[in-house]
């Protein structure tokens, strides 16, 4: 009876959207927003999909620069997914950009061939994470919880 | 034939595609298009083929690509080893378990600026 009750409570609680704890905090309801930059458009449109079906709101573009203009109009991502082969300014060199803007999103490199020099410099540059493709739901799952926990 | 017996077929037809993974070179499909397919719902009745279609039209071009690239009198195997890329990359997001492996020693072959091996002289041809 008490646990039954117990449970009722943390319904209420969680449909008032306090966490359960009976501490008030708010449980995180927000949207996630993503960024994918690929010039490939399968893996724009897989990506976008993986990464929707997970609840997270995605855009994407073609190119760095394309992604640089974007963060520069105030747009905010917490993950931004960035190739390695991108026309006129390569990942590695977007990603040094964008964190010199200052931008502290969840960056995760994704690229077709892993190997270890191409890590480092991804690593160096600012990712947060290197991930050979193929990017797949199970692993974009993993990586919201954590969000979702932090 | 009923819709029952076709639906048997495409079931087992399918399995087959996965099946074939633990023989090198042979498995058609992986997880990653299980993956996929579970991405398919009434919000978006047609991704798999919408996305299998695109994936079918940009190959072409990418190994029409490749193949102009490797007839030049001096190959640029870094200009063929770009399209491989791309391709490894989109093959293996589809879950085209095959393609991605062949891409995988195609790259190898464009890193030793191998035309024979590139050529397809000593790969399987992805039928």
């Amino acid at each position: 009876m008490e646990q039954l009750s117990k449970i009722n409570n943390n319904e209420k609680s969680i449909q008032q959207g306090f966490s359960p704890s009976g501490c008030g905090d708010l449980i995180s309801t927000r949207k996630f927003t993503a960024l994918v930059v690929d010039n490939d458009q399968i893996c724009q449109i897989i990506e976008k999909a993986i990464l929707e079906s997970q609840g997270v709101e995605t855009q994407f573009v073609g190119s760095g620069i394309d992604a640089l203009d974007l963060l520069a109009t105030g747009a905010n991502f917490d993950i931004i997914i960035i190739a390695w082969v991108l026309p006129m300014m390569n990942g590695v060199e977007t990603t040094r950009q964008i964190r010199a803007m200052g931008i502290r999103s969840k960056l995760l490199a994704v690229t077709a061939c892993f190997d270890e020099r191409k890590k480092k410099a991804f690593l160096d540059a600012g990712v947060d994470e290197f991930i050979e493709k193929p990017l797949n739901p199970r692993k974009v799952a993993s990586i919201m919880r954590e969000m979702k926990n932090d | 034939m009923d819709v029952g017996q076709l639906q048997r077929q495409f079931i087992d037809y399918t399995a087959s595609l996965f099946r074939e993974m633990k023989k090198e070179w042979r498995g058609f499909l992986d997880d990653q298009f299980t993956q996929l397919r579970k991405l398919q719902d009434e919000n978006n009745p047609d991704f798999v083929f919408e996305v299998v279609s695109l994936f079918f039209v940009d190959s072409e071009k990418l190994v029409n690509n490749m193949a102009k690239a490797l007839e030049q009198s001096t190959v640029e195997f870094k200009q063929v080893d770009a399209h491989v890329h791309q391709f490894k990359g989109s093959s293996s997001s589809i879950g085209a378990h095959r393609v991605k492996n062949v891409c995988a020693a195609f790259r190898s072959f464009c890193e030793q600026q191998n035309i024979d091996g590139s050529a397809g002289g000593s790969i399987p041809m992805v039928e």
